[in-house]
């Protein structure tokens, strides 16, 4: 498993929020909100605290200015003539504006234009303030207590002034604010997340950038990590270049030691193979050696396929197959001579495969090797690309596989049930094969014989 | 017919030896790719057995040599390592054929004679010419049907001729591919070995097979079948 695949893995372990981009964005959005919510709160709450209290400064004013106008009757009542008044609301039906004065009963003794249905405000006591919002009739109400002593020296007075105001221009004002509030805090929103996501991706980029190179390097597109990161990443791509290369080394030396130990058995199986056809050993010792070595043999044999499989995963280069696959056919030709085997090489002499060339050379040199074995006097070669596959075909007009070809490919797997002549190469050319991610397929081909597909993925 | 074996592990390299010479093949060794490149240029030979993998000098590098210096006779080259890469590697640099360690006796003694015989021109392990049968793994000769008894160096000479049947065979390559280096060589006991083929091949001198050519040597004149 390569570096991506396991951080991929480590990943998939964490169900919720897997992504830094969004562990970021909704934590900073949910500040944000927060943040601008209270915030416009407050400021909703100052703007309509303030326009209150200059609601209530205009109506104190007013109250002044009624005081300032107010007379006593002949009959000792108090009483406001309207004309002197400076705001001409007063003076005009259904301006929303209107004055009362009650006395100490909490009688009406006086109103402006219009007659008043609302509850008489409480008796205040003299210098006393009150302010109310009347919910009922939507409207603002100052009342003020006093003690009126005229000029003709009668027993004091106590009267309540009051001024009422419809609360229609306090609440457009309002409105006013909180929709421009509101407004101008959502498209701030709105801005800031926009600048957040900017923020994000610029900042996230090297680690995506990092993801992609990791997936390069996994599928042997380059050797290690090469681009310039930031500081805070510097010590990771390090590590992981370390690492890298420290599995390649790795790789290379199970590769070595394995291919060092097959080696050097070989030789000595040979000599033990030489030694059980010696015609004075008797039949049943020639026979269990020859079955021993054989064992022996397909055990060095399946070991050194799979450590060539896992090492095939390193940095490779795009490999032209056409001559390569021509090398091994002008080979195979002179080995065959007396059979007379033709080869037809029906592959675009651009056709790549990114895979090592060891690889290669094993995969087409098994296959070609039965096909010139078991074939008659044709091979024929040939590839076409379907949708992300690249298909491969060997052909030859021999006897064709027998029932079941699929077994062939299975007994690499259990290296001691095979019995020599069958399918010999095939189970390493479908380890091969598999060790790319690609697959065989085994079947009859149009010239008569065995068809071996292999099919591989296309980078 | 002459071999060379050109093989590093002393147990194998005896293997090897011993069953060439049990078929009947005069056989060279060498140890190491240094003598094995000297004696595949000097010696004569009828095939060549080289193990890749040799201390001193490879054994892809004999081949280029012995091949650069015109030597034809065929080559089979042992590899260790099932690597196609080599085995290529190999055949390019002018072997035959290949033959993957470890290997039965009757692999190799297939391989190596399926190779002597292509540079005659033969593709079957029996070689009929005229009312002759000589099957080359059996070491059997029939004429006309019936079986004739051969010495071992009766049955060489005549293998050796008839393999270049149509080509005319000096006394002195037939000592050469007949002996080692090691062995006693006496060129007149060539005449000898002729002279008894002749009696028991054709006692009644009817096919004659066997054409003597005066200064130069010998030729198998009847036509291959």
């Amino acid at each position: 498993m390569g570096p991506a695949a396991r951080l991929k893995a480590r990943a998939a372990r964490r169900p919720h929020l897997t992504s830094l981009r969004a562990r970021l964005l909704i934590s900073t959005a949910v500040v944000l909100l927060a943040f601008v919510g209270l915030g416009g709160l407050a400021l909703e709450k100052a703007f309509e605290s303030a326009l209150l209290q200059a609601q209530q400064d205009k109506l104190e004013g007013l109250i002044y200015a009624l005081l300032g106008a107010a007379s006593t009757t002949p009959d000792g009542d108090l009483t406001i003539a309207l004309d002197t008044i400076p705001d001409r609301r007063l003076r005009e039906p259904m301006s929303g504006l209107q004055a009362a004065l009650f006395n100490e009963l909490g009688i009406m003794v006086w109103s402006s234009a219009q007659p008043l249905d609302m509850p008489p405000p409480p008796l205040l006591n003299v210098g006393q303030w009150n302010f109310q919002r009347l919910e009922s009739s939507n409207a603002f109400r100052l009342s003020f207590g006093l003690r009126w002593i005229d000029s003709e020296r009668r027993e004091p007075r106590l009267y309540t002034v009051s001024v009422i105001d419809d609360t229609r221009s306090f609440d457009r004002q309002l409105a006013i604010f909180r929709h421009t509030l509101w407004i101008w805090l959502g498209g701030t929103v709105v801005a800031l997340i926009a600048i957040l996501l900017l923020i994000l991706r610029w900042s996230l980029a090297p680690l995506k950038q990092l993801g992609r190179e990791l997936h390069r390097v996994e599928s042997g597109l380059q050797l290690e990590i090469e681009g310039s990161y930031p500081d805070e990443l510097k010590p990771l791509t390090r590590d992981l270049n370390a690492m890298i290369v420290s599995e390649h080394n790795q790789q290379t030396r199970y590769r070595n030691a394995l291919g060092d130990l097959a080696h050097s058995l070989k030789t000595p199986l040979a000599v033990l193979r030489g030694i059980s056809s010696e015609p004075q050993m008797p039949l049943a010792q020639q026979n269990q050696l020859d079955e021993q070595v054989r064992r022996m043999q397909h055990i060095v044999d399946h070991q050194l396929r799979r450590a060539a499989a896992a090492g095939s995963r390193t940095l490779t280069e795009p490999i032209l197959l056409k001559p390569l696959i021509d090398k091994l056919t002008s080979a195979l030709t002179k080995v065959y001579t007396s059979r007379g085997v033709g080869f037809y090489n029906r592959l675009d002499p651009e056709l790549k495969l990114r895979a090592d060339t060891g690889d290669l050379y094993e995969l087409f040199g098994n296959l070609l090797d039965n096909a010139a074995k078991y074939g008659d006097e044709h091979i024929r070669i040939s590839a076409h690309s379907e949708k992300n596959v690249l298909r491969i075909d060997v052909d030859d007009d021999g006897p064709g596989f027998p029932e079941e070809p699929e077994k062939l490919l299975e007994r690499g797997a259990r290296a001691d049930t095979r019995k020599p002549g069958q399918g010999i190469g095939l189970a390493a050319v479908h380890e091969i094969v598999k060790a790319y991610g690609g697959h065989l397929e085994l079947g009859r081909s149009p010239l008569g014989g065995a068809r071996v597909s292999i099919v591989m993925p296309v980078r | 017919m002459r071999a060379l074996v050109i093989e590093d592990d002393p147990d194998l390299r005896e293997q090897v030896t011993k069953f060439l010479s049990d078929d009947g093949f005069a056989v060279d060794v060498a140890a190491d790719g240094d003598n094995g490149v000297y004696m595949a240029e000097e010696y004569p030979a009828d095939i060549a057995i080289i193990d890749l993998g040799l201390p001193g000098l490879p054994g892809i590098d004999i081949i280029r040599q012995v091949r650069k210096s015109g030597r034809k006779y065929p080559i089979l080259i042992l590899t260790a390592r099932d690597g196609w890469q080599t085995k290529v590697e190999g055949l390019e640099a002018g072997a035959d054929d290949y033959l993957v360690k470890p290997f039965h006796r009757e692999e190799l003694i297939a391989r190596v004679r399926a190779l002597v015989r292509r540079v005659g021109g033969w593709t079957q392990a029996t070689l009929n010419s005229g009312p002759y049968i000589v099957n080359t793994s059996a070491k059997s000769v029939m004429v006309d049907g019936k079986p004739v008894e051969l010495t071992s160096y009766e049955f060489r000479v005549l293998e050796y001729l008839l393999t270049h049947a149509g080509k005319v065979i000096s006394k002195s390559e037939l000592t050469e591919h007949l002996y080692t280096e090691d062995e006693e060589r006496d060129s007149n006991v060539i005449e000898v070995f002729i002279r008894r083929l002749r009696s028991k091949l054709d006692s009644d001198s009817q096919y004659n097979p066997i054409t003597t050519l005066r200064g130069s040597g010998y030729r198998w004149d009847l036509p291959r079948a």
